[in-house]
């Protein structure tokens, strides 16, 4: 059995630099969180402005969408997200177009490059997962649980228990350690109030750390004010697809490295 | 059977769609494209989306951002029918229209009803709760117009109709159009591109390519 190593990347999403770019007619501004040049996670922030329709595009990769605040309509389905609110895609699963408003802020979370195609793109349409998974929901239509021997401490599932992928926020007071099993295929760890110390830096909103391998990472510890950390877990779907090198996946890497 | 053997089974390619969905009317050009390019006898069953909406239909159903939304979708996903497309201001009554289906089934000419049925609503505005409009469709593929209107006026089809809304429920029929492809089934419209790569892994090749062999 061959053993990977431990990944672990924390980043301050805070103290990122921003950057102004366009997409196919739509404007947004964009932090390059994690590259994924160096084979680990791609992670990136943006936050577009109001805009009736993103072109409908696919990621070659498993992503994790976090709506952080504003909103995002999608017609079909007539899904209306608003922050809080989580969207997942299996790789090559296309989505959109859909429209976003109200100051929209968004992390996109892929376990490695993902790049991006438009779906105006014939030969891509041919690349479909015809199978891929598609989950979306607002955090506010879930109540929080109590988490059973942890005071004070709930939790809420953004995603079915038995999807694949999974995705939980859990809300807990100062000074708690917040212990996750290991993730074999990866995993994020976004804070979205408060602050958490990850493996001794204090992180805020939404600064995040992403873990993978076959050991329990170190737990979390929430600071002094408490925090709400949404775990956002990637399933064996995460080792599918990614930038090859050939083909589409080249067409893919050149167009998001355009993008942002 | 052997994997260089045909199969003697047609294969199957059914629609569960509703004539009042704006997803199923941009299949319908698809599964048309697919029956002219492919040796398959398309089916398309209905799905009865809206059973609360009355005879006379539900005014503003749809709000004006989600037309607004559902017009950008159209735009970026099928431009070809964007210019063309009218998005009606109310839920129409579909189900005497499934009844109409039946009707033109029996005929042999339900393939070809529903095209002329949609783009009645969704081209011309007309409305497919009125029958009306379902008379005009028949008249526009050869059908008896007066003797659809009077099968409808006695509900000759409304048991089956009915049957077919209950069997699409049963085998699990959520949205539309849900698109069976042999042994593959497909949630939603999606990309012609999409269609061709399913009936091609089932070693389904257009007509074109089986002429060339010979």
């Amino acid at each position: 059995m061959t053993i990977r190593p431990q990944q672990s990347y924390i980043v301050d999403s805070a103290n990122a630099p921003w950057k102004r770019g366009v997409t196919e007619g739509v404007a947004f501004a964009c932090q390059v969180l994690l590259s994924g040049e160096d084979g680990g996670p791609e992670a990136l922030r943006f936050r577009f402005d109001d805009c009736p329709s993103v072109y409908a595009h696919m990621h070659l990769t498993s992503q994790f969408q976090l709506l952080l605040a504003g909103a995002m309509d999608f017609p079909r389905g007539v899904k209306h997200l608003e922050g809080l609110a989580i969207h997942y895609t299996d790789h090559n699963m296309p989505y959109g177009p859909f429209a976003v408003s109200q100051a929209h802020d968004m992390l996109v979370l892929h376990p490695k490059a993902g790049g991006i195609i438009s779906m105006a793109n014939h030969e891509a349409r041919r690349e479909i997962n015809l199978g891929g998974r598609l989950y979306a929901a607002p955090a506010s239509q879930v109540e929080w649980q109590a988490l059973p021997g942890a005071e004070h401490t709930s939790y809420k599932l953004l995603m079915p228990p038995d999807f694949g992928p999974a995705a939980v926020v859990v809300r807990a007071p100062p000074h708690a350690k917040l212990a996750m099993p290991p993730a074999e295929f990866g995993r994020y760890e976004v804070v979205i109030e408060g602050s958490a110390i990850m493996e001794g830096r204090e992180i805020g909103p939404p600064g995040f750390r992403y873990v993978r391998g076959e050991d329990a990472a170190e737990a979390l510890e929430t600071g002094d004010s408490g925090a709400s950390v949404a775990f956002l877990t990637f399933d064996r779907d995460a080792l599918e697809g990614g930038i090859t090198g050939e083909g589409l996946a080249v067409e893919a890497a050149e167009a998001m490295a355009r993008a942002i | 059977m052997t994997s260089t053997e045909q199969s003697t089974e047609p294969f199957r390619v059914v629609v569960f769609a509703d004539f009042v969905c704006p997803y199923s009317f941009l299949a319908v050009d698809q599964i048309d494209r697919l029956a002219r390019e492919y040796d398959v006898q398309p089916m398309w069953r209905p799905h009865w989306l809206h059973p609360d909406t009355p005879p006379e239909g539900t005014p503003g159903a749809r709000s004006p951002e989600r037309t607004e939304r559902l017009r950008a979708w159209i735009k970026d996903m099928a431009p070809e029918h964007y210019d063309r497309v009218r998005i009606p201001d109310k839920r129409q009554y579909s189900f005497r229209a499934f009844e109409a289906l039946e009707f033109a089934y029996d005929r042999g000419l339900d393939f070809a009803y529903k095209t002329a049925l949609y783009d009645l609503m969704w081209t011309e505005g007309r409305d497919i709760g009125e029958p009306e409009t379902l008379a005009a469709a028949a008249e526009r593929v050869g059908l008896d117009g007066a003797e659809l209107k009077a099968a409808l006026e006695e509900r000759l089809y409304a048991e089956r109709a009915l049957d077919a809304v209950k069997q699409a429920h049963s085998i699990g029929i959520t949205n539309t159009p849900t698109i069976f492809l042999g042994k593959t089934r497909i949630n939603g419209w999606t990309y012609y591109e999409v269609l061709q790569s399913v009936m091609d892994k089932q070693g389904m090749r257009p007509r074109e390519a089986l002429a060339s062999q010979l």
